[in-house]
């Protein structure tokens, strides 16, 4: 616990950030999206934090914003901090943390090829896996990949015997599948 | 890792293996090989294979496609199989698209009824002109017609459906029992949340309503805690929610399919819950953002203002047309308020329910008997269309010897008196001839006058019916029991013994059997099991009739009666153009069809001036 | 992407050659394919291409209710899945605030643990025909097959076993199945010596796999190494120990570090840690009917099921790496945002692409293989 109470010596040395202590291991971080770099140098210089587990992409459009959360890992004080900053979704740029971990580059080229968030100085921003795709950033909110589904492909057609021969008591279909499903449902 | 941790086979990274190693293996030359039949092996216990579905048990209520990860799920109406949506039975059954099943078995976790399981078989093929055999309406009898065995199905462990209802707080039998406070407390919020949250959707409990209350949509709301949207559901079909999410008969409950294998999703209490919670003038100004902004000149009458009379008042006033409830009594409301006890339903609810009736513009005229005060003939020449709903007020009797006592009474005039505020005679001790419902309200309004008066209960209910076959509801019996209520089940009444002109008791013989072979009333008492049971009061609470005397002569016999009750089609409509009649009178006592009945009227009343309006402009 | 869509970046006359490396090359685990450009039999540069087999599922999680996404996430990981469906229901029970029972945490430990003994097996027989051995992967996915039946039993299910969901797991073990694992084990163990025999004191495999891919502790702590692959060049470090899940602190267990960096301790680090499987297996075996209680908290009715508002970071140790996941709920039926971290995705693009450079044209799939990559956790 030496090594937390160090770390929480530190974060105290930064301004305008929010500490979150979530359980022993997790602490939370919200930072002023200018702050960040500083601050992930702080910690990775300071406190071990070498390894960059994973950069998160969240869409608020309600908010229009985009949150960002860096997990950084310490194997020298075995904690996990999660920084989140908030970018505005319009025009979508935030500045490339590649130089201080190299990991970042994979992250960023992802969030970029699925949100369209754009990261200066970031290595490569070339499309990755959805290489032939040329519509929107397919994981924005308002990219509705079901509607998309059922505007290019059909469902598929079953036509067998029971089937006839219901109908043919005067029964048949009801409900289709899609007409019916609870995830559709409109709202929270 | 050090020397001595290591574990007799690790393997050290510098040494440089051997060529020689792998030849070791050729020792397995001398092994016996391995081999896998052709045949496909049996798959384990609780493999999830295809699925397999119980037609018994299955009721059609869609579960299975709601939860359907993948939309693999079609309804399919299978015509041959039953159809009741009185006991919450659809003749529909899940056809399962193989192309997109995943066998994830969420279908067989959240099934309420345990009808669908997968088969321990998993072998399917089929050339590309065979593809609809991908597409498949499971039965008991498996995919290719084989028995494999049940593979992954319903247990405890992983059933999904929460069998249980959060627990309704009542006020305990010691502090009810003296006062006509209403007993049932509600639910809290969290309550009605959590109870809300077991609904499956299915709408089985709208089906089975007689006004088909939009219940899924109202519960929907409540769970997601929005009460407006759940009143703006409960009054698109019924104007009477306060009283029905009391007193309902709730055959939604009965219909239910969680009800199928637990304890049904309490959806009257959920419906008073929303109705109490969201406030008396809220759901006033909810409910006046849907009335008419025009009048259209038609007057109509109604004759009575039980549940039947003034919903169909509230649908035609929204409507425009202006509206008139003639009612005899001093207070408007009907049975539910000079029937219904007020620790079942507080005389301030159904006000409640009334005010909200006279803000869509009703007009109610109290204290105006029709044939007395005006007669029948006025209101037909003053309006375009009548309706009479009149209920049943009228007491039968058993006409047993000594029934024209005057200490026996009936219960409908003696509820209506204690309604009323009118003074009663409280009798030491009392017998209640009747095993139904109003035998009940009257027992237990009795016990509580006399819990008042005396400190102690002494009323015994005599009823024909066995307690296998009691024609009360369970709780209605046993919140009478914990009360001081004696309750004896086979027992038929013979004579009310009098003494100088006084009640002193009542003559029963126990009863051997009420029907005969064709179902007629036809009771078979054993004579030598005769008891007497002591009491100074006896009621009749056997059932109710309409007062028609009203109609005169001339239109009784104009209009068809079957037993002595009025006839009408199935649009509440008589055999006189300008006459409706609905509720209690025309479909015996229940709330919730007199609401139907109100709903059924106005649509038909509505037609009917319409097309008189039509009919004019052609002339 | 497809080949016709192809353009190459050098015209002959030119000393290198563009070659596409998959994305049905036996070579290559999975649909997946590394664009090499080379000189001679030497690698100049490789780019690795993803994208064949995209599913969508993070986007597909956000239409589905909390429930029915217990079916989609072990299909993230076609070799490793039961992890998926651990960490998935792990996030979620964080944030309803869900505690699982005690028994149903120890049977989530011996799924856990038997894929990882899968995956190992898998994995092996795949490295060793990188290196023209074909008989260890016959071996390997025979004595997979027997693990598999044993999932059969207990989950019904024999790759994607969708045992899990949000509060426990979905049924309790059936009769002897506690006997058949341990026999099972006994089996296992007689096996390892056999196939460190025929595979890993192979003087073949060990000739092709030393210092091949090598990387240093300092290279793959930057490239965000992780699991056997970060233990193969040293570093002591398991999220099952330092950063303990589930009951992963009640259980003993060594974790196996080498100190090469190359392919060769990388799978040397993979064969122990089969044997420390079994080990907590054998501790599971012993302890588990004294475990008593429920398999699974109670939760609500799954079609009228709100996740309270939040996120959470759930990390745990599959046998590929460092398996984390983000979910976010704002309040709804359905996830408002699920990012799986993969740790694949690090291995198989940034990894390869740094350790396939300079090395020969052969040694590219052992690299890929010897990483353990999983390409459709890479897609999602």
């Amino acid at each position: 616990m030496d090594n937390q109470q160090q770390l929480e010596n530190l974060l105290t040395t930064v301004d305008n950030i929010t500490v979150n202590l979530d359980n022993q291991r997790r602490i939370r971080l919200d930072v002023p999206p200018k702050e960040l770099p500083a601050l992930l140098e702080l910690l990775k210089g300071r406190a071990g934090f070498l390894h960059l587990s994973a950069i998160s992409c969240v869409d608020w459009i309600d908010e229009n914003e985009f949150e960002l959360v860096y997990h950084l890992w310490s194997y020298q004080i075995n904690t996990l901090v999660s920084a989140h900053i908030r970018v505005p979704r319009d025009p979508g740029v935030y500045i490339s943390v590649y130089d201080l971990f190299q990991p970042a580059a994979f992250y960023e080229r992802d969030i970029h090829e699925m949100y369209g968030l754009y990261f200066e100085g970031s290595p490569d921003m070339e499309k990755f896996i959805l290489t032939e795709w040329d519509g929107p950033p397919p994981m924005r909110k308002e990219f509705d990949s079901e509607a998309w589904v059922n505007d290019h492909f059909d469902w598929q057609d079953y036509r067998p015997d029971w089937l006839i021969e219901i109908e043919e008591q005067g029964g048949g279909i009801e409900t289709r599948p899609d007409e019916q499903r609870f995830s559709q449902s409109k709202g929270k | 890792m050090s020397d001595s941790q290591k574990k007799p086979n690790d393997i050290d990274y510098h040494s440089n293996g051997s060529l020689l190693n792998p030849l070791k293996s050729i020792s397995f030359f001398a092994r016996k090989p391995v081999t896998e039949p052709l045949e496909p092996r049996i798959a384990a216990e609780r493999y999830r294979g295809f699925h397999v579905n119980d037609w018994e048990k299955c009721i059609g209520c869609s579960t299975c496609q709601k939860v359907c990860d993948n939309a693999a799920i079609t309804m399919i109406r299978v015509p041959s199989q039953k159809e009741d949506p009185l006991n919450g039975v659809r003749n529909l059954r899940p056809a399962i698209d193989y192309g997109r099943c995943c066998w994830c078995a969420l279908c067989v976790d959240l099934c309420p009824t345990g009808s669908i399981s997968l088969s321990r078989e998993y072998v399917h093929t089929c050339y590309d002109e065979q593809l609809d055999s991908y597409f498949l309406l499971p039965d008991p009898n498996g995919m290719h017609n084989q028995d494999y065995g049940l593979g992954w199905q319903k247990t405890d462990e992983n059933d999904m459906i929460d069998h249980n209802r959060q627990i309704m707080s009542e006020i305990s039998p010691q502090s009810r029992s003296d006062n006509f406070d209403e007993i049932v407390v509600g639910y809290d919020k969290q309550q009605a949340i959590i109870e809300a949250s077991r609904c499956v959707q299915c709408g089985m409990c709208h089906d089975a309503c007689p006004t088909h209350m939009h219940a899924p949509e109202y519960i929907r709301a409540i769970w997601q805690d929005d009460l407006e949207e759940a009143v703006r559901q409960i009054y698109r079909t019924n104007p009477f929610s306060h009283t029905c999410g009391r007193v309902c008969t709730h055959r939604c409950e009965t219909a239910c399919s969680i009800g199928k294998r637990g304890e049904p999703v309490a959806i009257r209490w959920l419906k008073r819950y929303a109705m109490d919670a969201l406030g008396d003038e809220q759901v006033r100004k909810l409910v006046a953002e849907d009335h008419a902004d025009a009048s259209t000149g038609n007057s109509i009458a109604i004759i009575g203002s039980g549940p039947a009379g003034l919903t169909a008042a509230f649908d035609l006033a929204k409507a425009g047309h202006k509206v008139t409830v003639y009612e005899g009594l001093n207070k408007p409301g009907g049975m539910p308020r000079y029937g219904i006890p007020y620790y079942r339903l507080p005389a301030d609810r159904l006000d409640a329910d009334i005010d909200v009736i006279k803000d869509a513009g009703v007009e109610i005229i109290c204290n105006s008997w029709i044939g007395k005060d005006i007669t029948l003939d006025k209101l037909q020449k003053d309006n375009d269309a009548v309706l009479l709903s009149l209920g049943l007020q009228l007491g039968r009797s058993t006409r047993i010897p000594g029934a024209d006592n005057k200490h026996v009474l009936k219960a409908v005039d003696l509820l209506n008196q204690i309604a009323n505020g009118e003074k009663v005679k409280i009798p030491e001790s009392a017998v209640i001839i009747g095993g139904g419902n109003v035998a009940m309200d009257i027992a237990r309004s009795l016990a509580r006058l006399q819990k008042q008066k005396f400190g102690n209960v002494n009323i015994t209910v005599t009823a024909m019916e066995s307690f296998d076959h009691f024609l009360a509801d369970p709780e209605e019996v046993r919140e009478a029991q914990e009360e001081g209520v004696v309750i004896l089940p086979s027992r038929g009444p013979q004579e009310c013994l009098v003494e100088k002109k006084k009640v002193v008791g009542l003559k029963t013989w126990a009863v051997l059997s009420i029907f005969d072979d064709k179902g007629r009333f036809a009771p078979h008492f054993d004579e030598n099991d005769e008891l007497c049971h002591d009491c100074e009061m006896i009621v009749e609470a056997i059932g109710q009739m309409t007062d028609v005397d009203l109609l005169g002569e001339k239109l009784t016999e104009q209009l068809e009666w079957q037993r002595g009750r009025l006839q009408v089609d199935k649009y509440c409509r008589t055999s006189q153009q300008w006459l409706w009649a609905a509720g209690d009178m025309v479909k015996g006592p229940d709330v919730v069809h007199a609401v139907a009945d109100g709903h059924i009227v106005a649509n038909s009343m509505n037609d009917y001036l319409k097309s008189l309006k039509t009919g004019k402009q052609k002339s | 992407m497809r080949p016709e869509n192809y353009e190459p970046k050098h015209h002959p006359p030119s000393t290198e050659f563009e070659l596409n490396f998959g994305p049905n090359h036996p070579g290559i685990e999975g649909n997946y394919a590394l664009k090499v450009r080379l000189h001679g039999d030497t690698v100049v540069e490789a780019r690795a291409d993803a994208g064949y087999l995209h599913r969508g599922f993070e986007k597909l999680m956000e239409q589905r209710l909390w429930i029915q996404n217990i079916a989609l996430v072990p299909r993230i990981c076609v070799p490793d899945p039961s992890p998926m469906e651990v960490a998935y229901s792990m996030a979620v029970e964080q944030l309803c605030g869900l505690d699982v029972p005690e028994r149903a945490q120890w049977l989530r430990v011996m799924q856990l643990e038997m894929s990882r003994i899968t995956a190992h097996l898998f994995y092996f027989g795949g490295h060793a025909a990188t290196t023209g051995m074909y008989s260890p992967m016959f071996w390997g996915v025979a004595d997979r097959d027997l693990v598999l039946d044993l999932f059969e039993e207990l989950t019904g299910g024999r790759v994607y076993c969708i045992y899990n969901m949000p509060g426990g797991v979905r049924r309790d073990i059936p009769e002897g199945f506690l006997e058949r694992l341990s026999k099972l084990l006994d089996y296992l163990e007689t096996r390892l010596p056999e196939y460190d025999n025929l595979f890993f004191t192979n003087h073949v495999l060990v000739k092709r796999a030393r210092n091949t891919g090598s990387m240093t502790q300092q290279q793959a702590l930057e490239w965000a190494v992780t699991g056997p692959n970060l233990r193969a060049t040293g570093l002591n470090f398991d999220v099952r120990r330092d950063d303990p899940y589930l009951v992963y602190d009640q259980l003993e267990f060594d974790i196996p570090v080498e100190q090469g960096g190359d392919a060769l301790a990388r799978t040397l680090v993979r064969r122990n840690e089969m044997q420390q499987s079994i080990r907590i297996l054998r501790q599971i075996i012993q302890q588990l009917p004294d475990i008593k209680g429920p398999i699974r908290a109670p939760i609500p009715n799954p079609l009228a099921w709100n996740v309270p508002a939040g996120d959470t970071y759930v990390r745990l140790e599959s046998s590929k790496g460092e398996l984390s996941w983000y979910v976010v709920s704002n309040g709804g039926q359905k996830p408002y945002r699920v990012h799986v971290r993969g740790p694949s995705a690090m291995h198989a693009v940034q990894v390869l692409e740094n350790l396939s450079k300079g090395c020969r044209v052969e040694d590219v799939a052992q690299i890929m293989f010897s990483l353990d990559a999983c390409p459709p956790e890479v897609d999602r």
